[in-house]
């Protein structure tokens, strides 16, 4: 289930519920679990079942490392784990694409090859538990974390619905100590997580499903017609807003009810269109998604202690690699290492001027100059194609030789306003955050900013649209 | 601070639900949705009657007058802005379907060369709204519905903030070009026009200039002929388990009707497909002149009085045409045009 659904609203209430009841700590968790277990399946029941390999096979993998002294037998469960995972979400995630690729190649060889037809469907989230799982058995493996002591605490890890389908992706460190100790929110936690929920809800149904999402639409949409060059602008604009307020608002209302219940959870945002530099957007851009390629992926490939040409090397193939991760396409790789050429710029350009301190006109001109550069690998993520891709940016760039109009005046207006705000509002918050302006505003304003935005979703109504992340 | 602000929410909902009252939405109104339609096409296999097509058999039809008629309460399965034929298809497809299909069309609906327009997000979502989570969103949907007029998904606040802009900008269709709300839905999906839509002239209007007096190109023989080939086709596949297939072609109002006819003139749309399909079917023109001329507000669907009328009259000539019904011994009198337009 989503959680801007009605669905969710019944749930939640009975989980919040079960959870302040009399019950023993154990049996509060044993709730969560099951209650995790429904949140899944209410999408697509059998499903369930994957969750459960992952859970057992990590599990065990992870307490076959601990007992055995051989190094070998430790490096062949830690493989079995990554096969286990990798296996799942390639067969679901990228079974298509490979297959696709496969007889593009044979093609092009004069091979004319002609697959069975065959329809997978992709688990929900299975990207986000896919790689919270891997990195309990890697830090096993790697002795950077000891194994869960209760597989009821594992299994509630990997499951806790929260965080289940679109991250924060959590690591076991974070989660399983907060499960062997009794929790329950304060009032003052579930004031906070209630409005933490209230915001990701605002996010999500009233910016990007009710404004911004119909203006992208409107351009990336448009069934072949070349927008004009304020169109494409509009609608790469609506879409950097809409794919913000989406996913930001999902980890938003996750941090949220996990408060609800007394359990910390990472940011996952922290204003990520003030970024000043493209590994400072990285800092404040999907962070939890950024630190495990970092920690499993950049750093093993050799991050920045082999010399400059291999850490351009670990910084393109990270990179390439979370493209990929974002979608089974060539667009999303494309994406990635759009990201892995500015990353790479910044960092040739950091280490040729050193010294140089930028003031506050250089910086906000940087600020701005990395925003359009954001926007442009925007476009390689929404387009579905490269040639649709191509299209938007030479609109974009002006030299597109006849475009139309695709969107009314005042969708426009209101989408480039939202977006204007939310930019502003990055720019004014990138250095503190919500808690410490919450604490520092009268309460009378923030029941009242509260109120507008429950408000505006209730008036919203909403059509239980999923987020843009969970099918990633 | 947070009892203050649930007031508030609470105070400014309040607000918001009489608003929308004074609008003329009545709580009653259930709104449709993907989820139920799909909740009712999951019934299609032990359907003895279902109805299939564009908005105009929606509109048209009085589910509960049927009944009345023939003792049979039909599956109302038909989706605005579609085509009928994607629909046709769709039962086509399902072997669990034996029983009488009739099938509402508008002509150039019927008749466009591709795509299932508005029906597809439903026809193509129906596995998904399948799911736990949908099927207990639906049954949530359906206990609030009748306390909150507010509930209406053309209301929602992102399309009215958007109303103002009556095109504002030169090229692209603005939202006075959409269609607004012209229906409320009843249980089963039993679809009527929305009142405000004969009692607000500025609504009517608004309705009237979304269809655009439904101008188009004229349909080519090609596309013609593709249709023909396609519908008998289905119309086979549905008789060859056991099941039939009618059409019904619903009134339009004249500054419609004359674009129509130019796109697609009857003899080569209409007529042509029944003969190549062997089919029968009640065309809107061959029924009674005391049922001709009821009252089509917004120029393409009948109001909800003239809609029981037009059921009564499209039935009746069914079960003369079709052994699948018959009309019941106590049936009620026919109506007629006096039924539901006033005199003068």
């Amino acid at each position: 289930m989503i959680f801007n659904s009605l669905t969710f609203i019944v749930f939640f209430a009975i989980v919040l519920a079960l959870h302040n009841a009399p019950f023993p700590w154990r049996v509060k968790k044993i709730n969560l679990l099951v209650a995790s277990y429904l949140f899944y399946a209410a999408w697509n029941p059998p499903f369930v079942i994957l969750l459960w390999v992952s859970t057992v096979v990590d599990w065990w993998a992870a307490q076959w490392m601990v007992r055995s002294e051989r190094q070998a037998t430790r490096r062949a469960w830690m493989l079995i784990s990554v096969v286990v995972n990798l296996g799942l979400l390639g067969f679901f995630k990228y079974g298509h694409f490979l297959l696709d690729n496969f007889v593009a190649v044979a093609a092009s060889l004069g091979i004319a090859y002609q697959p069975p037809g065959w329809d997978i469907v992709l688990p929900v989230g299975i990207s986000f538990y896919t790689f919270a799982t891997l990195s309990y058995t890697l830090d096993v493996y790697l002795r950077r974390a000891k194994p869960a002591k209760r597989f009821l605490d594992y299994a509630l890890f990997v499951t806790f619905f929260p965080h289940l389908v679109a991250g924060p992706i959590m690591r076991p460190t974070e989660l399983v100590p907060q499960f062997e100790q009794p929790r329950r929110a304060t009032s003052t936690q579930l004031g906070f997580g209630l409005a933490l929920l209230t915001l990701g809800l605002f996010q999500k149904v009233v910016l990007a499903d009710g404004f911004l999402a119909p203006v992208a639409e409107a351009v990336y949409d448009s069934h072949g017609k070349a927008p004009a060059m304020l169109d494409a602008w509009a609608g790469t604009l609506a879409f950097a807003g809409q794919i913000f307020c989406d996913f930001a608002g999902y980890s938003t209302s996750a941090i949220g009810v996990a408060l609800c219940l007394g359990f910390a959870m990472p940011d996952n945002f922290r204003f990520p269109y003030a970024a000043v530099g493209f590994s400072d957007f990285w800092r404040r851009w999907h962070i939890t998604l950024s630190c495990w390629l970092r920690d499993y992926l950049y750093i093993p490939l050799g991050g920045n202690r082999h010399g400059p040409a291999r850490t351009y090397m670990a910084l393109m193939g990270t990179m390439l690699l979370g493209g990929l991760w974002h979608g089974a396409s060539w667009t999303f790789v494309a994406w990635g290492g759009l990201h892995g050429v500015y990353l790479s710029a910044e960092r040739g350009l950091k280490a040729r001027f050193s010294g140089w301190v930028p003031g506050p006109a250089a910086l906000a001109g940087l600020a701005a100059l990395t925003f359009l550069l954001i926007n442009v690998t925007w476009v390689f993520f929404r387009a579905k194609t490269f040639g649709a891709a191509g299209v938007m940016l030479r609109a974009m760039s002006g030299t597109a030789a006849a475009g139309v109009p695709l969107v009314a005046a005042l969708p426009m207006a209101i989408a480039l306003g939202i977006v204007a705000a939310i930019v502003a509002t990055h720019w004014v918050m990138r250095s503190t955050t919500i808690e410490a302006v919450v604490e520092r505003t009268p309460v009378p304003l923030i029941a009242g900013v509260w109120a507008a935005m429950a408000f505006a979703v209730i008036i919203e109504q909403g059509q239980g649209s999923a987020f843009i992340y969970f099918a990633f | 601070m947070a009892l203050a602000a649930l007031l508030t929410v609470v105070l400014m909902t309040g607000g918001w639900e009489a608003w929308a009252r004074s609008q003329g939405l009545r709580p009653a109104d259930m709104d449709d949705s993907p989820q139920a339609w799909a909740q009712l096409r999951r019934q299609a296999g032990t359907a003895r009657v279902a109805i299939v097509g564009d908005s105009r058999i929606l509109f048209d039809t009085d589910l509960d007058r049927f009944k009345a008629l023939t003792g049979e309460y039909p599956l109302q399965l038909s989706i605005v802005g579609s085509t009928a034929r994607g629909l046709l298809e769709d039962l086509a497809n399902d072997p669990s379907f034996k029983g009488l299909l009739i099938v509402g069309l508008a002509d150039t609906s019927y008749f466009r060369p591709s795509g299932l327009g508005y029906g597809g997000m439903y026809m193509h979502s129906s596995e998904r709204n399948g799911k736990p989570s949908q099927r207990s969103g639906l049954f949530l949907d359906r206990l609030l519905q009748p306390h909150f007029a507010f509930l209406d998904s053309v209301y929602r606040f992102s399309k009215l903030a958007i109303r103002p802009d009556h095109g504002w900008r030169k090229g692209p269709d603005s939202p006075y070009e959409d269609v607004w709300k012209i229906s409320e839905t009843y249980p089963n999906r039993q679809y009527r026009m929305w009142p405000q839509i004969e009692t607000n002239p500025y609504l009517q209007y608004q309705a009237r200039h979304a269809w655009d007096y439904f101008k188009g190109p004229k349909i080519s023989n090609h596309v013609i002929a593709a249709v023909d080939v396609h519908t008998r086709e289905a119309v086979s596949r549905i008789r060859a388990r056991g099941g039939e297939v009618v059409f019904v072609r619903p009134p339009s109002a004249r500054p419609i009707r004359v674009n129509e006819d130019k796109a697609l003139p009857r003899a080569i749309g209409w007529d042509r497909m029944l003969r190549f399909a062997h089919a029968v079917g009640v065309h809107n023109d061959d029924l009674p002149p005391q049922v001709q001329n009821l009252t089509i507000p917004e120029f393409s669907h009948l109001n909800a009085a003239c809609a029981t009328v037009f059921t009564d009259a499209y039935v009746r000539r069914l079960t003369q045409l079709t052994p699948r019904l018959k009309l019941r011994v106590d049936a009620p009198p026919p109506l007629t045009r006096a039924d539901c337009v006033k005199a003068g």
